[in-house]
């Protein structure tokens, strides 16, 4: 994952207007819970506004990619809430989501925003990616949420 | 970034893996970045292009378990 890359991306989600939450290990990383990855994964308002500003800002950073219009409102409001994007670049990829099974989404997932180098992000806390993380069957899952826990000293809720 | 403590001992590399994730100091985003551009320059991807869909994250995950393993197989 190349650093100005994704700050060209998330500049252009804000000045899109995305909304957006980022999930998953990059999110961890920006709060400082730090493991490698290739993929930014996001929770977007299942809109089909919003969906047409995803893909309006994509196509400023990857040059109207011409792929980028295979993300449709039909998929991510219908069948297919999760859409992996792999730009052209070619280091690191996309998934986004509308809803995770029946109970998470951008309207349930807590969130917080960060400012990195002017650019206002919006990011799952810590306690929203522990619960995402902590009922999923993945061990990298399981890794991540004892991570979470230990670091900001998180409780499971009774 | 500088850790606080240049030198520290762990009894296990459970006990290593948290006390990386509780370093403190630089930017957490830079150090992101940092750790995963090492990570790349160690284990370089080849991804396809284009747009996949998924009816659920599990079908998600079995897809990017089969490139991975497909890359590692293009590879060996």
């Amino acid at each position: 994952m190349e650093r100005d890359e994704i700050i060209r991306v998330l500049r252009a989600f804000e000045e899109a207007g995305l909304e957006y939450v980022l999930i998953g290990a990059t999110a961890m990383g920006f709060h400082g819970v730090v493991r490698a990855t290739e993929d930014v994964d996001l929770f977007i308002r299942a809109t089909a506004e919003n969906i047409d500003r995803l893909r309006s800002a994509l196509r400023n950073v990857y040059d109207n990619d011409p792929h980028i219009d295979e993300i449709s409102d039909t998929d991510l409001l219908g069948e297919y809430p999760a859409v992996r994007y792999f730009p052209p670049t070619g280091d690191l990829y996309f998934d986004v989501l509308t809803r995770l099974g029946e109970v998470a989404s951008f309207e349930t997932v807590e969130a917080e925003t960060k400012d990195i180098q002017g650019t206002r992000i919006k990011l799952a806390t810590p306690i929203a990616l522990y619960r995402l993380k902590r009922g999923t069957l993945r061990a990298q899952d399981h890794a991540d949420a004892m991570l979470l826990r230990e670091r900001f000293n998180l409780q499971d809720e009774k | 970034m500088r850790n606080k403590r240049p030198v520290q001992k762990f009894r296990s590399i459970e006990e290593m893996n948290r006390a990386v994730a509780q370093e403190i100091g630089e930017a957490d985003f830079e150090r992101f970045f940092r750790h995963c551009a090492r990570y790349w320059a160690i284990s370089p991807k080849r991804f396809p292009r284009g747009v996949f869909k998924f009816r659920n994250i599990e079908e998600a995950q079995e897809a990017r378990r089969n490139h991975l393993l497909k890359d590692q197989d293009e590879k060996t």
